[in-house]
């Protein structure tokens, strides 16, 4: 039954595999040796011949069941973690790089000591709102804009990776330095300014998960809030945000219109960043002002580690699973070796025995990879939701999203590869045996 | 002559000590002839076809093909003879487990691209010649000892080589069954012009032969013509 519903799928593409490899020995095997072109046959009988040698794998790890039951869960077991944490790395690294795309050539300005990821402070620093006015002063500043950031961590939930939202207070009028040319959905419109009106405008993601539309309430702080518009936009962290005039923020967050804990200086000309960067640091004690460039390597060191550690990761769990995979080859090799031999002595080329255990390793590594992807997806979506309190649910019908079709094509492809090349030893050990030896000895 | 042995030499090192399989063995086998080289366990009957089935390089001496010095030919042109010109018969049958009856007897047609329809036509033909009509679906492990060396035969037989070479075909099998493999093999070199070369201790075989080798220490000690 299963070898009826496998084989079509495998016979697909594992012709073209094994076509290609043949093709990489017979072009290896001309230049190394010399030897003459092999004849072509029809395109019926090669596929035939295939098809027997994509059947005759698939029994045979079929016959040795457990045993390939087990090599395929070491396989599928390395492909989640692969996926899991590269799915769950590749995000967070994307979403704080997105980060740094906000205020793009513009200045941020941060108390001294202030933990800043990428354009946002993220831990401590405040200032006082006078700061902005200072910053305006500035030669070489155009306009200066203070701004209230606060990310919101949900304390009674586990251990969170990444802030559930954002809420940012933002003078009125100047809403396009933060969002750009990001407009709102239909219906929706920007605050007033007024803050006794208490109007706020969401992102998408938020509005989703706690199904909220124009003139919905939200709660921040113990305050009802009005939703007057919801962002269209794919932003991970728009997505997120909660967009209030400034005031209003500083009500919320402080209980006083004084401090803030950002300002974004935005410099008169282009390529004059860094100048009033420093002019700001000089002129104004107790500010950090940091440039994109400067933002930017703050955070990278950090995001080169972990993506090394993933790799390194990746790595040592792609090493193991081929270890586990060429292990089991060579138990099944040593197991048939009377096969190989008598396939060697009724005339098959030693290509085809190559070929065989290369097929039967590659299949191993599909199917483990294809069950590896299925469920490692499955645990970036538990990882993400764990990690963010956001609801199972709703990444779900974003699975793309956070585990990318090119992204499981690369795992599938490079898992196939893997097994492939642990393969080649006992590829080698079941097409290079001596067939009078092997005869002799197996009665 | 369809092969001719001279003065075929094969040496084994076990250890210190170096055994003599096969010692100067000179031979001629006809064509369309049924040949039984008899001997005991040891006596290097096995080597011996492994020699002249183009398995194994002699140490020394030469094995002709069809009168072609197959010493000069590389591993590739050696294969392609015995994909073609050889059907091997072994003692325990090797047939291949994962596959039926009518798989193993198509796999060496499979290994010489011929279309599908035509081996499945000619693996179903050889397995009613060998009397195996109602079995074409079972694996091995599903028939009988007799079962399997008739499906063993029929895969010898796939591509219709000038040569069988069958090494204790009977060993593995009750009295009766093995007579019945004999009588089988004999038919089949008689309606098919096949030669087979039969490595036996079975003293029956060697009556029904036309030639009659016998092996002791690696040397043919005796040779019977008609």
């Amino acid at each position: 039954m299963i070898i009826k519903i496998l084989l079509p799928i495998l016979i697909i593409f594992t012709p073209m595999t094994t076509r290609i490899i043949d093709r990489i020995i017979y072009v290896l095997r001309t230049i190394v040796i010399g030897l003459k072109p092999i004849q072509s046959s029809k395109s019926s009988e090669r596929k035939d011949y295939a098809t027997r040698i994509t059947m005759m794998c698939l029994r045979n790890l079929l016959r040795r069941r457990f045993r390939t039951s087990l090599c395929l869960f070491g396989v599928s077991l390395a492909t989640i973690f692969i996926v899991a944490i590269g799915a769950t790395t590749t995000n967070y690294t994307a979403v704080i790089r997105e980060m740094n795309i906000f205020f793009s050539g513009d200045v941020v300005v941060v108390a001294e000591g202030a933990m800043v990821i990428q354009a946002f402070p993220v831990m401590g620093g405040n200032l006082p709102v006078s700061v902005a006015e200072k910053v305006q002063q500035v030669n070489g500043v155009k306009t200066a804009v203070p701004m209230l950031v606060r990310f919101g961590y949900q304390v009674e939930a586990v251990i969170q990776l990444a802030p559930t939202n954002v809420s940012i207070g933002i003078p009125p009028g100047n809403w396009s330095v933060l969002v750009g040319h990001t407009p709102l959905k239909p219906g929706g419109n920007w605050p007033s300014g007024d803050p006794g009106k208490k109007e706020v405008v969401v992102g998408p993601s938020l509005a989703g998960q706690y199904d909220l539309a124009v003139s919905s309430k939200v709660k921040v702080e113990n305050t009802s809030l009005t939703v007057i518009g919801i962002l269209d936009t794919r932003s991970a962290l728009l997505s997120r945000s909660i967009i209030l005039p400034l005031k209003l923020a500083q009500r919320l967050y402080y209980g006083h219109t004084m401090w803030i804990n950002m300002v974004v200086a935005k410099p008169e000309e282009y390529g004059i960043q860094e100048q009033v960067a420093n002019r700001i640091e000089e002129g104004i004690e107790g500010l950090e002002a940091l440039t994109t460039h400067e933002r930017h390597e703050i955070i990278e060191p950090l995001l080169h580690d972990v993506e090394t550690w993933t790799l390194g990761l990746n790595s040592v769990l792609s090493l193991l699973s081929m270890i586990l995979v060429t292990t089991v080859a060579m138990m099944n090799v040593s197991e048939r070796r009377r096969d190989f031999a008598t396939l060697d002595a009724i005339g098959a080329p030693k290509s085809a025995i190559f070929r065989m255990v290369i097929t039967e390793t590659m299949l191993i590594g599909l199917l483990g990879g294809l069950a590896g992807i299925l469920l490692g997806s499955i645990a970036a979506i538990l990882i993400a939701s764990f990690y963010t309190n956001i609801p199972l649910s709703m990444f779900f019908f974003d699975l793309f999203n956070i585990v990318s079709p090119l992204f499981m094509m690369k795992i599938l492809a490079s898992t196939a590869a893997v097994s492939c090349v642990a393969g080649v030893i006992p590829a080698i050990a079941a097409s290079r045996m001596n067939i009078s030896e092997v005869l002799r000895s197996e009665y | 002559m369809i092969v001719e042995t001279q003065e075929l030499t094969r040496m084994y090192r076990l250890g210190a000590s170096v055994i003599m399989a096969v010692n100067k063995v000179s031979l001629e086998i006809k064509e369309s002839t049924f040949v039984s080289i008899a001997g005991p366990s040891g006596s290097g009957k096995t080597t011996l076809l492994h020699l002249i089935g183009l398995n194994d390089r002699p140490t020394s001496g030469k094995v002709f093909f069809k009168n072609e010095d197959t010493s000069l030919l590389s591993h590739r042109e050696r294969r392609e003879i015995r994909l073609r010109n050889i059907g091997f018969v072994f003692q325990t049958f090797n047939l291949l487990p994962t596959l039926t009856a009518l798989e193993n007897v198509e796999l060496p047609m499979a290994l010489a691209k011929i279309p599908p329809k035509l081996q499945r036509e000619k693996a179903i033909q050889l397995l009613e010649a060998v009397g195996l009509t109602g079995r074409l679906q079972h694996r091995s492990k599903e028939l009988s000892t007799g079962e399997m060396q008739r499906v063993a035969i029929a895969r010898a037989l796939a591509n219709d080589p000038l040569l069988i070479l069958a090494d204790e075909p009977t060993g593995e099998l009750d009295s009766e069954t093995g007579y019945e493999i004999i009588k089988l093999l004999l038919r089949l070199c008689r309606t098919h012009k096949t030669t087979v070369v039969v490595a036996t201790h079975d003293e029956r075989v060697a009556k029904a032969s036309d030639v009659k080798y016998s092996m002791r220490d690696g040397l043919i000690t005796r040779d019977v013509g008609l």
